[in-house]
Parts: C-alpha cells; structure tokens; sequence
C-alpha cells in the first residue's frame, strides 16, 4: 500500500516535471499573424550533421539580424521560426508540416543531407511553399518551388578535374562515399575525365558511417594513382584522412568537391594529413577577398565560439539575403510573386562573389575558387573561375523550370 | 589482421558486461567516444601518449562506476529495462558532450609513422594495436581463470543465485564487472582516438561491430568475443580487401546470421556447453 | 469462459481506453488540420510498437530489427503502387506489400526458430537483416537499381509516393487529411481489439506459455518452433503496416528508417511503457513521439539531453511502465478490488491449456 502511493506520487512528479519541461520549450509562436515576416528555418543542430548544422543556423541567425537592423524587410521585422530537426528525416517531414501548417511561414530554408532535403520536398510541392536548400550537393533538383542555391557538380567537377589533369597527369582514382552524393559526383569524375582525356584507374565506393580504411588505402596504394579524388563526408569518414597520412602514399596530389570547404577536415585534422589537397568551392572561411574577410568577421563576432566558417555557412547566407532582394523586388511575401521575382535573374553580391539565380534550373551561378591546403594546412587560392553556370539540368535534360515544373531529380548516371 | 583487432577491441567492454550480467549498454558508443576525448584532450595538454591512453580508461571507468552507482545498480536482473536506461545515457551523453565541447575537437595524428612491405605502406601504430588486442586476451584470460575476481565472476556467471549463497557479493561483482567493462572500452576510445577524428558521434562507428562481435561469440566474453571477432575480421576484411568494403559491411553481418544460425547459443555456447550456461535476457 | 469473466471486469484500464477512443473519435471535429495530421503519424508509428508487443511482451521473442519489416513494408508499398501509378491500385499495394512482409516474416521466422535460435539471437538475426537491407539500399542510387519503372533511390530514398485511395461505386477519394486519420484510427482501434481478445485466446496462452518457459511448454505439448514463427510473422506485418501507413502519411520512405537508432527506438518504447501491457505499450508510445517532438520545436541544445533523462527516470521510479502503473493506482483509488499484477504473468500461466 504505501509502495503504491510513492510511486503514485513518483508518476505524479514525473508528469509535472514533464509537462513543464515540455511547456518551458514551447514558445515563439505565439505572436500574432501579420505583423512579422516569418522564416523557417530546419537544421540539424543535434545528430550526426550538427557539424555543418550549427553553423547554417547561425548564418540565418546573422543575416536576419542584419536585414532587421536594417529596418526589416518591407517594413516588417523578420522572425526565424527554427526548430530542432537533430539530422532525422522523419522529424524533417514533422517539422516541415508544422512549419508550413502551424506557423504559416513564408519561406523555408534548410536540411543538409540530400536524403532530408527529398523528404521535405514534395511537402513543398504539396503546399505551395518556397523552399531554399542552400547546400552543396550532387545536383539535378528541378521543382518549380525549390532553389537549390549551393554549389553543384558544374561548379565544382568539372573546375577541380580540368586544373588537375593539367597539372598532375591523367591517372585518377576515386575513393567515394557510398550513397547517392559519392556515387552521382563519382559519375560526374568520371565523365570529366573522359572528356578531359583522363583514365579512371581505380574506383571505390565507402558505405556511410565507415570508419576503417585500411583495405581501401592498400588499394590505391597499389593503383598508383596521379591524383586522388576523396568524395568522403560525414564524421566517420573524414577519419580516412588520419589513416592516409600515416600509411598512404606521400606527397599524392588529392581533389575533392567537399572536404575542406565543408567540414574543415583540415581543421580539425593535425597537419599534414591534408597536404596537397585541392578543392573547388565558392567560399572558405580563409578565403582572401574584402568581401569574405568581412563577411568572416561579422561571423565571428557573433559566434565566437564557432569552429569553423564554411561554405555552407556562406550559402545559406546568400540564400536568406537573396530571399529577401526578391521579397523587397516583388513587394510581398507571395510565393508566386517572389518564384517570379527570382526567376528574373536576380543577384545579390554575396561574400564569395556575385551570385545570380539561373531562371531555368532555379541553380546558381557563382564565383568558383581553387583553394590548395599545403603540409601546414595553410590554405592558399590557386585559381580561380568567373561566373561557372548551372548548365546541366538545362542542356542535358531540357529543363525550363520557368515554362514546366517536372518535380524531380535527375541523374547523370541514366 | 587489423579487422580483427577492431572487432576485438571494439567489443571487448560490451563483451564483458552482457557476458557477466546480461546488460546490453547500447551506451557502449557513447564510451568510447568519452574515453578518445579524455585521452585527446590529455594528449592535448602534454601528456605524453600511452599515459593519455591510460588516463582515458580510468577516466571512463570512473564514469562507469558513478552511472552503476546512480542508475544501473538499480537494474541489476532486468536486463530489458537496461536498455531503456542505457539508451538514455547515450542520449545524454552524445548530446551532452556536443553542448560542452562542440562538434568538433582537433586530435594529434598517429604516432609512429609507417613501415613499408612489397611496396605498400603499413601504419606501425595499427600493427601495435593489433598486439595489444592479443595482450588484452590474454591478460582477460589470466583475470578470469587465475584471480580470486575471475573465479567469482565466473561463479556468478555461471549461478548468481548459488554463487551469493555461497558468499559472493554478487552485487559487488556486478558494479566490478561494469567499471572493468567501461575501462575497457575508453581504452577503446583512447587507442582508437589516434587514428579518428574525434567527434560526439566518435563512437556510433563502433556500436554495429561491437553489437555483432558480442553476439556471435556469446555469453562468455572471453572465448566467444575472441573466436567471433578472429572469424568475423577474417570474413571482414578478406572480402572487403577482395569486392570492396559495401561487401565487406554486408559480409561481415550475413555471416553473423549463418553463425547463429548453425550455432544458436554462440561460439561461446559451441565451445563451453557443458561449462557455461547462457544467460537469458529475456527473464 | 474466462473470456467473459475478463470482458466484465471494469478497471481503470478498459475506462481509459474506451475515453480516449472517443476522444480521438471526436479529435477532428475540434482539431486543427495539422493536429490532426500529426496524431496520424504518431498512430502509425503505434502500430511498429504494437508489433513489437506482440512477439516480445507476449510471446518473448527478442527483436531488435522490427524496422526491417517496417522497411519492407514501406518500400514494397511504394514500388507497388508507383509501378501501377494508378490511384485504384493502392489498395492491392497495401496487401501486396502486406503478404509480401508476411512471406518474408514467415521464411525468416523459420530459418530462426526450427534452427533454434533464441533469446538474444534472435535480437541480434533481426538487427543484421534490417542494417543489411539499410546498406544495401544507401547504395541502390543508380539506375540499374529498379524495380518495374520505379528507381530504389539510394539513400535519398523514393518520395512522391501516392496515398491510399478508395473507390465506392463512382465516388473515389484519397485517404488523406481526415479521412486519413479515420482511417488509421479505426484500423488501430480494430487491432487493438483483436489483440486483446487473442491474448485473452487459446493463442493468446500458449503465445505466453512459450514466454514463461520453453522448455515446459514443449514438453506439454505445444509445438513451439511453429507458434514461435506464426507470432513473428504476424508481428511481421503490424510492422509492415505501420510502415505503409508512414509512406502514405509522408510520401517518402529512405534506408535511415532502418538504421541502428531507428531499430533501437521501438525496443526502447516498449521495454519503458512496460512490455506486458498493449494498453500501456500504445498509449506510452503516442506519449513519447508527442513529447520528442515538442523538445524539438523548442529548438533547444538540451532536447535529446532531457529526453534520455525522462527515459531513465522512467525506468528507474516506475519499471512496470508508467502507464501500467497509473492503471494499477487508479483502481486502487477507485475500487477495493485487489491489486491487479501488471504483468499478468501469474494468471495467463495459470489458465493457459493444452495446445
């Protein structure tokens, strides 16, 4: 009998503590409709991507307070609608839905890996809602409603390809993560190498969440490559880095698409088991123009906790302000007005450069660096490429998304 | 070679805390994870390495002794609800040491460089982690077969209840059993931090291996880890070397299938028959 | 006879069901659309914990890889009723994916339990099949992946996946939104019936007699291997449909929904809500994706950190599952009858008869 009671009372507490825990946490919807513009926003900042996650948070955090500052944006203040989505896709779909249904926000922004970005879509689809996925990734997106403004294989394939096989010989290898990113950027190395007079001579693909290379590193040891071309990502898999250095061949040129520019690998590797490593991005956070070094100074003043400013970072920065050009251009928050509004080739002079939305594949068209770490891991420009467009989607597959939306994503490797 | 040592060193804590008392710590990764930040951030400090390695795994072995003394003392015999609890603990600390100390932390490269046979390069740290997985089975061997501590573990093992009636503190077993296990795996985490980089999911990249080394070997964390972890890194790392690492992945869990399938109680359970009983965890 | 000794008893346990049964009836009429679309999607996730009561509270199967079925259900779902891409035929999808999940729970189910296969095993059988399927379909994005005219998608997954539809006569609607809910709803209501009355069933007491202890069971008489490998094939499907009412729910289904923390989830529900008691297992499991998903619209750092310290106080103040418990004090508030024994275990061994 009186076990029964304390742990009656025990299961009363437990609902209590609960159900406050649970009231603390949910606020910030509460203001009335109309008076603000709302922005949601859906990042990982708990989970396997929180890396990356953290840091596009904290770029919309920076633009909308600069917009705000700024006296807001068609005389309203912008309010960022930001929950939790800890790198799940289900809790993508949740959120989404409440964002767009609940919340009633005007546009969102967000999701990092490709597999949450194909979850939300057809949401977006689904509900008319404007969507930003400011992210690097494999390319091929082609929905009227999404705008994938980070940088795509175009960008960066084919750049990082032409200056290697210049430079180092013809004899390539890849070592690629094994889902769609690694297996799509993959295809498009090897169409590069192709057309660039190169010779694929090893090709290996890496499940995620692989920690342990070593059978790997004896392969392309044997292969003896001219260059190697790493499309590795997450946490697991940057461990190959430390496991090159010590066994791999010395002094190898390397290329890649993502570390580096992404996930810091340099960073948070100890030098030099990124030497000679190439990369092909619109932005890093060492990048040496006025406008990065400024951008990366505001960054870090209001996040000076932060790891690393990547192009991610970058990216959804531009994204946010090139939402709100068009905003400020269409004189609304409708999302046809504003589709229309980008759609007319619209430009904002980013941190990493001019960047312009490409009507027909709702892409970007951007500045393109070279940037080449050394033994330290000092990052220096090599080259750099003006203005690399968006072409595939539009050459290769016939896509106006001005005209007809297909809602799909296309693949080189058909 | 190096599969083995991974498998082996990977599942050797969780090996001796679902052997001894039927608990599966679905926390194991979040351990190891703890025990490469102790050591990396000890390293980072100037402390020279293998004494890093060491602080580590008393690092986590403290850890352990204060969630068994808070939480898992609680659940000694409901080995069910343990995996609440533990999957609990991995939760908060995963997400915990992500609040603390970023997402990321800068760790010293491999000690020890390279040495090179026919032409290919071989790291000579990994080739030391190989040796000591061995030493680590053998001193495990020596514990429980010429202690005073392994003959009770092995009593309770065997018999909790005629183990206590004949003067065991099973309890007292249970905590050992637990801090023993967590050192184990933040000496894991330590050997391991080298060769990683070092993150709050660090240790998510061990659970599946783990998960399946301990199984197939069974209830006794000695025999059946080391002979499941030699046959799996075999499969492992022949038809990763062979087809690529996607095969190697699946390889090494279709093979964890026919195992159980033609041994039903482990290689522990082919091996130890008469001598061990197998736990149930279902109880 | 005992069935109608057991349907008379009234407790607090039957009182709430039938409340919060008229409760979500009604829930539409006074929710807005997003809530109710929302408590759909916790109600499919139920089913995956239904499923998992079934073969481990009461038949004491281990498993950690239901998800595996879930996947099945899910996927096979979706390559159905894309290939047809014929809202008539989502139907046929549904039980196609349903006998197909059912087949494969069959075959899996006998290669397991007339090998011998037990306990923990069992867990760690269904946890390879499920990251073996998970690993297989992250890399399937090419297009020599395919199934009829529908690409697997890798790990980015297959979306645009079409909802249930129905045609009466001339009238056809899709089962979204409410209808969708109600759908759902009066599915789960019906299964929860069923399963109470099995477990109350012949085939309830010998599922529960193979719980209690196997060996005993056999030697009575009960042809274990083969109850073992029907309750896993059933658990098999309520798993599969949970996961064809998730694809129809969110059009989209990709391989993370059977890695290693997705398979962990269900068994972590299950063991906290106090595996003996469906009542407890479904409500227990509304509860908890009601609450995760209120910690993560708070945006906050501590979300995950406040959800792993719920779950262990959980298990540590009330170990027979907290709605077990409410239960069992509110009859002890509302009746001197004597205290009913969460796990039921004493009774069920008792009358369980010869099979």
């Amino acid at each position: 009998m009186r076990n029964y009671k304390k742990s009656l009372f025990y299961v009363v507490f437990l609902i209590i503590v609960s159900s406050i825990l649970t009231a603390c946490g949910d606020d910030g919807s509460s203001k009335a409709e109309g008076d603000t513009i709302k922005l949601g926003v859906l990042e990982d900042r708990s989970g396997d991507f929180a890396l990356v996650g953290i840091q596009k948070s904290h770029a919309v955090e920076l633009a909308v307070e600069e917009i705000n500052d700024n006296g807001g944006l068609l005389g309203k203040q912008i309010e960022i609608v930001a929950p939790d989505t800890q790198s799940d896709d289900k809790r993508f779909q949740e959120m989404a839905r409440k964002l767009i249904l609940k919340d009633k926000v005007d546009v969102i922004m967000g999701a990092f890996s490709s597999a949450s970005r194909e979850a939300i879509r057809p949401i977006m689809e689904e509900n008319k809602m404007l969507y930003f996925y400011n992210n690097q990734y494999e390319g091929g997106v082609a929905s009227k409603y999404t705008f994938p403004t980070g940088a795509v294989p175009e960008h960066q394939v084919m750049t990082v390809m032409e200056y290697m096989i210049e430079n180092y010989g013809s004899n390539v290898y890849t070592i690629a993560a094994d889902y769609n990113f690694g297996q799509i950027t993959a295809d498009w190395v090897r169409m590069a190498a192709e057309d660039l007079g190169g010779k694929i001579v090893g090709e290996e693909f890496i499940p995620l969440g692989e920690s342990q290379f070593n059978s790997s590193i004896n392969k392309i040891q044997k292969a003896k490559p001219d260059f190697l071309i790493v499309l590795l990502t997450g946490e697991k898999q940057s461990s190959f880095y430390e496991q090159w250095n010590t066994q791999g061949i010395k002094d190898l040129p390397m290329a890649t698409t993502i570390n580096m520019a992404q996930q810091y690998e340099h960073i948070r590797s100890e030098a030099p088991a990124l030497a000679h490593m190439h990369v092909a991005a619109p932005f890093m956070e060492e990048m040496d123009t006025p406008e990065a070094k400024e951008f990366v100074e505001k960054f870090r003043k209001k996040f000076p906790d932060d790891d690393y400013v990547g192009m991610e970072a970058e990216a959804q920065y531009t994204g946010v302000n090139l939402w709100a050009k068009a905003v400020e251009q269409a004189g609304t928050t409708d999302v046809d007005k504003v589709i229309a509004e980008l759609e007319n080739g619209l430009s904002w002079e980013a941190p990493s450069g001019k960047v312009t939305i490409d009507p027909k594949s709702h892409h970007a068209v951007k500045d393109v660096y070279l940037f080449y770490a050394d033994e330290n891991h000092k990052i220096s420009t090599l080259y750099k490429w003006d203005q690399v467009e968006p072409f595939w989607l539009h050459e290769e597959k016939g896509i106006d998304l001005t005209q007809d939306s297909p809602n799909q994503q296309y693949t080189p490797i058909d | 070679m190096d599969s083995f040592s991974f498998l082996i060193l990977s599942a050797i804590g969780l090996a001796i805390i679902f052997g001894m008392m039927g608990v599966i710590n679905l926390a194991h990764g979040e351990f190891i994870m703890l025990g490469a930040y102790i050591t990396t951030l000890s390293c980072l400090a100037g402390v020279p390495i293998p004494i890093a390695i060491i602080l580590g795994s008393i690092g986590v072995g403290i850890f352990g002794f204060i969630v068994d003394k808070l939480i898992i003392r609680h659940l000694y015999g409901r080995p069910q609800d343990s995996v609440v609890a533990t999957w609990g603990i991995s939760l908060i600390m995963g997400q915990g040491m992500l609040i603390l100390m970023g997402p990321s932390l800068q760790g010293p490269s491999t000690p020890l460089g390279s040495f090179s046979v026919g032409g290919i390069n071989y790291s000579l740290y990994r080739l030391i982690l190989t040796i000591i997985a061995c030493l680590l089975v053998v001193l495990l061997y020596w514990v429980f077969m010429h202690t005073k501590f392994g003959l009770r573990s092995r009593a309770t093992m065997q018999n909790e209840e005629i183990a206590r009636s004949l003067g065991t503190n099973t309890s007292q077993m249970y905590t050992l059993t637990f801090v023993v296990g967590s050192m184990f795996a933040g000496l894991t985490g330590g050997l391991f931090s080298f060769t990683m980089t070092i993150g709050p999911t660090f240790g998510t990249g061990f659970l599946m291996e783990s998960f399946v080394t301990v199984i197939v070997g069974g209830a006794n964390p000695l025999i059946g880890t080391v002979m499941s972890g030699g046959t799996l890194g075999i499969v492992h790392s022949a038809l990763s070397y062979i087809f690529g690492t996607f095969i190697g992945r699946v390889g090494l869990l279709v093979a964890a299938i026919i195992f159980i399938r033609l041994w039903p109680t482990g290689f522990s359970g082919l091996l130890e028959k008469k001598i061990l009983r197998v736990k149930k965890t279902n109880g | 006879m005992d069935n109608l000794k057991n349907f008379k008893k009234i407790d607090s346990e039957k009182i709430t069901m039938l409340v919060l049964c008229i409760v979500f009836l009604l829930f539409p009429l006074i929710a807005s659309a997003y809530d109710v679309l929302n408590m759909s999607y916790f109600f499919s996730m139920v089913f995956l914990s239904m499923s998992l009561w079934l073969i481990w509270g009461l038949t004491g199967i281990f498993s950690f890889g239901q998800t595996a079925f879930f996947g099945v259900g899910a996927y096979a779902y979706a390559m159905i009723s894309m290939n047809f891409n014929n809202n008539t035929m989502t139907i046929v999808a549904l039980v196609g994916a349903l006998v197909i999940a059912w087949i494969l729970a069959l075959l899996l189910g006998y290669f397991m339990f007339y090998g011998g296969v037990n306990d923990v095993f069992v867990g760690l059988i269904t946890l390879c099949v499920t990251l073996v399927m998970a690993t297989f379909l992250a890399q399937s994005a090419g297009s020599q992946w395919k199934i009829g005219s529908v690409l697997l998608g890798g790990d980015n997954g297959i979306n645009n996946i079409p909802p249930l539809s129905i045609e009466i006569g001339s009238i056809q609607f899709s089962l979204v939104g409410t209808y969708q809910y109600y759908f759902i709803i009066l599915v789960l209501i019906g299964f929860y019936l069923f399963l109470r009355k099995m477990q109350h069933g012949k085939m309830g007491y010998s599922f529960v007699a193979i719980r209690e202890n196997r060996e005993r069971s056999q030697l009575l008489g009960y042809n274990i291997s083969l109850l073992q490998t029907l309750s896993f094939s059933f658990g098999g499907v309520l798993a599969a449909f949970s996961g064809v009412l998730y694809v129809t729910w969110g059009g989209y289904i990709s391989p993370s929904a059977m890695g290693i923390s997705a398979a962990a989830l269900p068994v972590v529900l299950v063991a906290a809500a106090g595996r003996n008691n469906l009542s407890g297992v479904m409500i227990f499991t509304v509860l908890y994706y009601f609450l995760s998903q209120k910690l993560s619209v708070s945006g906050s750092e501590y979300a995950l950190v406040i959800l792993g310290f719920i779950l262990i106080m959980v298990i540590l103040i009330v170990p027979k599952g907290i709605v077990v418990t409410i239960f069992n004090a509110l009859d002890r508030l509302f009746s001197s009858r004597r205290r009913r024994d969460a796990n039921d275990t004493a009774s069920d061994t008792k009358q369980a008869g010869t099979y």
